[in-house]
């Protein structure tokens, strides 16, 4: 479905740490992130929050399925 | 000399193909060296494959309709005997590929002559062709400025004259964001439209790939000799051929034509908005639509991109992050540590947001939107500013085309022939994005040709 509102501002609750995100969820899979690239991939996480907070800003309905690509042949 | 006039001379005997490769090799290894387009010449496969077009003509068959036209690939695409690096130091150690890509194929069967392989992003996470491993492509308009990416090489290959026609991928602009800022056509077809079969993968929901040219009538030549149906790449939908090449000169009549507003009216440099606009008033386009959401569209691209190239990519993740990129690393890194909800909610999204858009063309048939936020900017310079705000440049140069390859609609970039009619800086080339419904390539083509005949649309000539 269309979004039936304005836009939305970011969703509500508590913010997102990016930095304790990428430490834990890299240790949680094994990935070693080197102290040298943490900044980096922190500065991509709060991005990526960013746009996150964008596209959880319009409204779906429990019928709006993904859109993968998938063909059973 | 263009693809359609080499191909003629030499389906005519007034040139050999053997002679177009020799004279081609030549300046590559003569010119290459100030854009670095070229990662990779393939000379002997270049010379088999002429000396084969020249014996079918000598034998009175037919050799195709690109007999002895030289192209050359971003380096992604498989050349059989050759290394598909994918502009990555990592690929470099991997077996050569044993068979070409499909469309590298269908190119071989219309006779054409593969010189070699193309600078790019590592792995095509880029918008610069800032490449730490294979060195940095130039733009051939102005040697201190990027090419664009992540096709930069095919751009810069292209327009320096390097080749009449290359290949390049696009998943959030990769072809069109180089075309803008190297002055030349590109088409990204729609999703599905051609196979990606033999060609390194990157976000499988949003890969493309497509050609670029000089002028419109290549572009078309090359299009039609790349479609076909490709059982190995389970993206691509099985249509008959659409060729457009015979519909050059039907003109744009009857078509409605629009400029995007919102989105496309911000978010960029006077330059990008007055090319718009010089295109508007040659068509007489006076109505303006918004395609609705596209942040948020643009937004969900950046996800998905993300996650997908960051779980592509994560055993090297782990085993080796030094051998990347720095310029791609980090965001590599992240992608393969986003929450799985945005993720999905990105692909919920997606669909919705393609349903609202796809509703506009009931009413519209081309939408016309900037290509490019601004013109190239220096190798090296990192930041911009966008609408009053200090932005990051290479995220930024795809926040015009994003919002519409994550939906598949079908696009070609048209070049301004007087980058001066857009009050560009130093007169550097711009490009436009001609965006249509899905499977409509062929209006694309219509109003393009349309353009190149009023002498709107064309590729500048590089300096030097």
């Amino acid at each position: 479905m269309a979004p039936s509102a304005p836009a939305a501002g970011p969703p509500q609750g508590p913010a997102f740490d990016a930095a304790a995100h990428a430490r834990e969820t890299a240790r949680l899979i094994g990935l070693e992130i080197a102290p040298a690239h943490l900044p980096g991939v922190v500065a991509n996480l709060q991005l990526a929050a960013q746009m996150a907070a964008l596209v959880q800003g319009w409204p779906l309905d429990i019928t709006d399925e993904p859109a993968p690509v998938f063909v059973a042949r | 000399m263009s693809a359609a006039a080499t191909a003629a001379a030499i389906r005519s005997r007034q040139l050999r193909a053997a002679e177009v490769t020799e004279a081609a090799l030549a300046d590559i290894a003569a010119r290459n060296p100030r854009t670095h387009a070229f990662t990779e010449v393939t000379a002997a496969r270049a010379r088999a494959e002429a000396a084969a077009v020249d014996a079918t003509i000598a034998a009175g068959r037919d050799p195709g309709p690109l007999a002895g036209v030289p192209y050359a690939v971003k380096n992604l695409f498989n050349l059989e005997g050759v290394t598909t690096r994918a502009g990555a130091k990592i690929e470099r150690g991997r077996p050569a590929a044993a068979r070409d890509a499909f469309l590298v194929r269908r190119l071989r069967a219309a006779g054409a002559v593969c010189l070699g392989a193309l600078n790019m992003d590592e792995y095509a996470y880029g918008f610069t062709t800032e490449n730490a491993h294979d060195g940095d492509c130039r733009n051939p308009h102005d040697l201190t400025r990027i090419a664009g990416g992540s096709s930069g090489g095919s751009a810069a290959a292209a327009a320096d004259g390097l080749v009449p026609l290359a290949l390049g991928s696009d998943t959030n602009g990769s072809i069109r964001v180089p075309a803008s800022l190297c002055g030349i056509y590109g088409l990204k077809p729609s999703y599905g439209r051609l196979s990606r079969q033999g060609s390194y993968p990157f976000v499988a929901a949003l890969d493309h790939l497509g050609p670029f040219a000089r002028d419109i009538a290549d572009l078309a030549l090359a299009y039609d000799a790349l479609q076909g149906f490709d059982a190995e790449d389970p993206a691509q939908q099985r249509r008959d051929a659409e060729p457009v090449s015979g519909l050059l000169g039907a003109g744009p009549g009857g078509l409605r034509i629009a400029v995007a507003d919102d989105h496309f009216a911000r978010n960029g440099h006077a330059e990008a908005f007055a090319a718009v606009a010089v295109l508007a008033r040659a068509l007489g386009a006076t109505r303006r639509v918004t395609i609705p959401e596209a942040a948020r569209g643009r937004a969900a691209a950046f996800l998905i991109t993300m996650a997908e190239g960051g779980q592509l990519h994560l055993p090297d993740l782990r085993d080796r992050p030094g051998d990347f990129d720095p310029g791609t690393r980090d965001r590599f890194l992240a992608g393969a540590l986003l929450p799985a909800g945005w993720v999905v909610q990105a692909q919920r999204m997606r669909a919705a947001y393609r349903a609202a858009v796809l509703a506009l063309f009931d009413s519209v048939d081309v939408i016309l939107a900037p290509a490019t936020p601004f013109v190239a900017p220096p190798l090296g310079q990192a930041m911009t500013e966008l609408d009053g705000r200090i932005l990051p440049i290479r995220p930024n140069l795809g926040v015009h085309t994003q919002p519409i390859s994550c939906i598949g609609l079908p696009v070609l970039v048209v070049p301004l022939a007087d980058p001066a009619a857009a009050g560009t800086p130093h007169n550097l080339p711009i490009g436009v994005q001609l965006i249509a419904a899905p499977w409509r390539e062929d209006v694309l083509f219509r109003v393009a040709a349309a353009l190149e005949r009023a002498g709107i649309a064309g590729a500048p000539q590089p300096l030097g």
